[in-house]
């Protein structure tokens, strides 16, 4: 019965992963590039949605009514950054844009850590209601939302990257920049869109995480966000319905080891994951083989 | 073979060096046993002498591999808690104990830092950035999670060793091995990963056995960093070795300019005392950092001091006009090559074709190497592919191709765009794997071969799009090919032991002379990127040919060249063909080139060998002037084409 508790932990926390690589494995398609700033991202949600709980509160709206919001400005965020720090260095050698990555990680956190403090600050509450009982099993409300809203967003998601007129633009992007523009596909507003997807399901992966653990900090988004890049390197860096089988994965295995091993060694056995990934399939599960043009 | 003499200039360099840095020794001496300076300033001195250790180390993987790492200060604290817990069981006392540390220390690092570097950076792309990440983190868990390493409590009680010149001298020491490292053969290779890894695998460049070896090398001097600091503080704390610390380091290296030495050097000392002396720049530290590393990139994504590898050398030229240091070598050696009596390779090819012809350079007539050639077709075919086909995603980009290459032959590869011609080539130099088929060189089946194995088979390539070590002179391009023909290993290479100079001056002196054939040595110390377009094509050919290939692949050589440039490409091939006993395959779009030096044609199309013969009775066949100007109606179109060919033939004549 614990063993079963256990896994429905790991599939809730595995959901999340899986919402925030969504981010990182369709930015790193069409932009080649490791969002480092794409755990800030989430950090910047879950500010703006405790910031904006009085706000809510007095019009008598329910607190998750605060990652919608999050999921806004996120997008909106995710678009800015693309357009101030990647796009000026989109044909430059890579290590540019990494470092740049790395540069814009660093400062939402240290600005954050600043002019809003680094102590840890509470979430209230974010999914009012009763367990659901199935059989003997009790399934927690936000356990539940989790897994249901992560899964139909990634097929809501699917379908619009292969059956919309701006899905397919993306994907022609990730292709080929100078080829998709050459057919008429605005690249720079495939490349926004892309950060802008992204940004939101991560605002939204943080409001479900402060459903498990309702604490905010400026680093929160570090861990989270190796964990959740991880789960897309596991799935098939690329690849979108791989980024959520993938953090499942990566949260059932951190769930088990957490419970049954060491709670301080689970990130150790998250990151063991990752180097077997790389090391016997390092295009990851469902991901293709890239051969670099000669 | 002749004793080895240093040349004047280079024992000048390493006399002006020495003196420096043993003026920095006394003064620091001084400055130490004088009791010249407090506490505080002591303590500042020697954080400058750690960061610059690790900021030049972390120089290594950033700037000189071109990779990003984010754990530094993680294997700083393997090299510090290996020293400290030694240090602390007492097993020995005094200077014997700091030093058995420091080996403990760099040893530590240096095995981890290949732990961590194999399942990164077998494979390309960014993984390293957040598998060292990661591993940062994971270091401090342990470290935090054991009881032996004194757990989130931190390591106390460490003896203490503060004394600044022995520091000094380690850091000294330090930098000079990781320089002399990167400036020897191995370093070079590395260089050259940097600059194009499918030009350095193509140059018989082994591309993770260079990459993890960088990689390791790098974290062995934050171990040695680490040792030194542990001596130096007395207590560690794991938290201390976080992400926060990693980046300070990472920042060093970007703002002091990324593959300098001296750049990373520089920035270390500056950014030690900056927030030493500036509380505001303390307070805001991780803020202004962060908006350096933005802006730096945005706006000089080479780093303040750019990419120059030894800008000490400048400062020294500037300040003594006289002095010059080893980089200025080439200019001097340049001017005494003479024509050479016998090619460098030909030692090795005696049973080559004869090279009478090659030194005439008179154009031989085509007829007389068919007859030399046919001689050795009753042997074994040197390459042979049969049924060869390979399809990327639905496309078949090569079908059913058959091919045999016969020993000096000279075979030229022809067809429009998109036939399939540079797959062929891919897939001979094992960048693509065949979907089915078989490939045999020299009677072996190859499989799995990398493009690197390949090379040191005999299989040499040049890019349709030029694939230079850009940043590297030509020179440098030449030597990095020719890297198998030394031997001396890295600690010979570090310490500059006599093979060293005997291997590098006589690969010099062949590179030299192989660049001489192509009419390059008087650029030897150049830029490959300053090169003008047709040069740079001629570099590629060298860079191959410095490989000792058997068979030479020729990717539209005669590209962007114009008719004289093409005229005179036409007679270096012929001759180089005929000097080195090489086996060419050719693909061109210059009819003339084609027509003019080719003993056989193949033509490809939409993936499929439609013609295969003598090139003049070839490009008359209907079906390859169909592929070329399509079919039907265009009869009259058509039908000028062999007459075209043929004008730009006698043209040529």
């Amino acid at each position: 019965m614990n063993f079963i508790y256990q896994l429905l932990n790991g599939i809730q926390i595995g959901s999340i992963y899986g919402l925030i690589a969504l981010g990182y494995t369709m930015v790193y398609g069409i932009a080649k590039l490791i969002n480092f700033a794409h755990g800030d991202i989430l950090m910047i949600g879950a500010y703006t949605a405790l910031s904006v709980l009085p706000l809510l509160n007095a019009r008598g709206l329910p607190v998750w009514a605060s990652g919608l919001v999050a999921m806004v400005v996120c997008g909106l965020a995710g678009v800015l950054i693309e357009k101030i720090a990647y796009r000026p260095l989109r044909n430059s050698p890579r290590i540019a844009n990494l470092i740049t990555a790395i540069g814009v990680s660093l400062l939402i956190e240290n600005l954050v850590a600043k002019f809003i403090g680094t102590g840890a600050k509470p979430f209230p509450r974010v999914f009012e209601g009763e367990a659901v009982q199935v059989g003997d099993l009790k399934l927690s409300l936000p356990m539940l939302i989790t897994v249901i809203v992560t899964l139909i967003l990634t097929l809501l998601l699917q379908l619009f990257l292969r059956g919309s007129k701006w899905g397919t633009a993306m994907l022609a992007t990730s292709e080929d920049y100078g080829a998709a523009s050459m057919i008429g596909i605005n690249v720079d507003h495939a490349i926004s869109l892309t950060f802008a997807i992204g940004s939101a399901l991560a605002a939204l992966g943080a409001i479900f995480y402060l459903a498990v653990f309702p604490q905010i900090n400026p680093t929160m988004g570090m861990m989270l966000g190796i964990k959740a890049f991880i789960a897309a390197v596991v799935g098939g860096i690329g690849n979108v319905p791989g980024a959520v089988v993938g953090g499942l994965i990566l949260g059932i295995i951190e769930a088990l080891s957490k419970a049954y091993v060491s709670t301080a060694l689970s990130d150790a056995f998250v990151f063991a994951v990752l180097i077997i990934v790389l090391l016997v399939k390092p295009s990851g599960l469902f991901g293709k083989e890239m051969r670099e043009k000669v | 073979m002749r004793t080895f003499t240093l040349p004047g200039n280079k024992k000048r360099d390493y006399a002006a060096t020495f003196l420096l840095l043993f003026g920095g020794y006394l003064l620091i001496l001084g400055l130490s046993t004088q009791g010249l300076l407090n506490r505080y300033y002591s303590g500042i001195l020697i954080m400058i002498m750690i960061n610059i250790i690790l900021a030049a180390s972390l120089n290594i993987t950033v700037g000189i591999l071109g990779q990003i790492s984010l754990g530094h200060a993680g294997f700083m604290s393997v090299g510090a808690y290996s020293a400290g817990l030694f240090l602390k069981s007492g097993l020995m006392q005094g200077l014997p104990a700091y030093l058995c540390a420091l080996l403990l220390g760099s040893l530590a690092a240096l095995i981890l830092g290949f732990l961590v570097g194999i399942p990164s950076l077998r494979l390309k792309g960014d993984y390293l950035a957040i598998i060292t990440l990661a591993f940062g983190e994971i270091v401090r868990v342990f470290i935090e999670y054991f009881d032996f390493t004194g757990g989130a409590q931190g390591l106390s009680g460490i003896p203490t060793q503060k004394n600044m010149p022995l520091i000094y001298l380690i850091c000294v020491i330090s930098v000079l091995l990781m320089y002399s490292m990167m400036t020897s053969r191995h370093g070079r290779l590395i260089l050259a990963i940097r600059e194009d890894e499918i030009a350095a695998e193509a140059s018989g460049v082994n591309l993770s056995r260079s990459k993890i070896f960088a990689f390791a090398y790098s974290a062995m001097f934050a171990g040695i960093a680490g040792a030194v600091y542990a001596q130096y503080m007395g207590l560690l704390s794991a938290r201390q070795f976080g992400t926060t610390a990693s980046i300070d380091i990472l920042v060093m290296v970007v703002l002091g300019g990324m593959g300098s030495f001296t750049g990373s050097i520089l920035s270390a000392i500056a950014l030690t005392i900056l927030p030493e002396f500036l509380r505001a720049i303390h307070e805001y530290r991780m803020i202004l950092y962060s908006l350096a590393l933005i802006i730096v990139m945005l706006y000089r994504p080479s780093g303040l001091l750019g990419r120059e590898e030894f800008q000490i050398s400048k400062i020294l030229t500037w300040l003594f006009p006289e002095r010059k240091k080893p980089q200025g070598k080439e200019e001097d050696t340049v001017a005494e090559v003479t024509v050479p009596a016998q090619s460098p390779l030909q030692d090795e090819e005696p049973g080559s074709l004869s090279s009478e012809s090659a030194f005439s350079e008179t154009a031989s007539p085509v007829s007389d190497h068919a007859a030399v050639v046919s001689g050795k077709n009753s042997a074994a075919p040197l390459l042979k592919t049969q049924h060869l086909s390979i399809h990327f995603a639905g496309l078949h980009a090569l079908q059913d191709f058959s091919l045999r290459l016969m020993e000096g032959e000279l075979v030229g590869l022809i067809g429009p765009n998109g036939a399939g011609k540079t797959t062929v080539f891919n897939i001979l130099t094992g960048q693509y794997r065949q979907s089915s088929g078989e490939y045999r060189f020299q009677d072996r089946v190859i499989t799995h071969e990398k493009p690197d194995e390949l090379v040191h088979m005999g299989i040499a390539r040049t890019f349709q799009n030029i694939r230079l070590f850009k940043y590297l002179t030509v020179l440098q391009n030449v030597q990095v090919a020719m890297n198998d023909k030394m031997s001396y290993g890295k600690i010979q290479g570090v310490l500059r032991l006599p093979l060293f100079w005997k291997e590098e001056a006589e690969v010099e002196k062949s590179a030299l002379e192989l660049l001489k054939i192509l009419d390059l040595d008087h650029v030897a110390s150049h830029r490959a990127a300053s090169l003008p377009y047709g040069e740079q094509r001629k570099l590629e050919i060298v860079r191959a040919l410095a490989t000792r290939p058997k068979v030479l692949l020729l990717d539209e050589p005669a590209a962007g060249m114009n008719p004289i440039e093409t005229e005179d490409l036409m007679k270096t091939i012929r001759l180089i063909r005929d000097r080195f006993g090489l086996t060419v395959l050719l693909i061109e779009h210059d009819m003339k080139l084609v027509l003019g030096i080719c003993e056989r044609l193949l033509v490809l199309d939409h993936g499929q060998l439609i013609a295969e013969g003598a090139p003049l009775e070839v490009v008359r066949r209907p079906e390859v002037i169909e592929a070329y100007l399509g079919k039907e109606d265009d009869q009259d179109e058509a039908m000028a084409a062999p007459d075209f060919i043929r004008s730009k033939m006698l043209e040529s004549k």
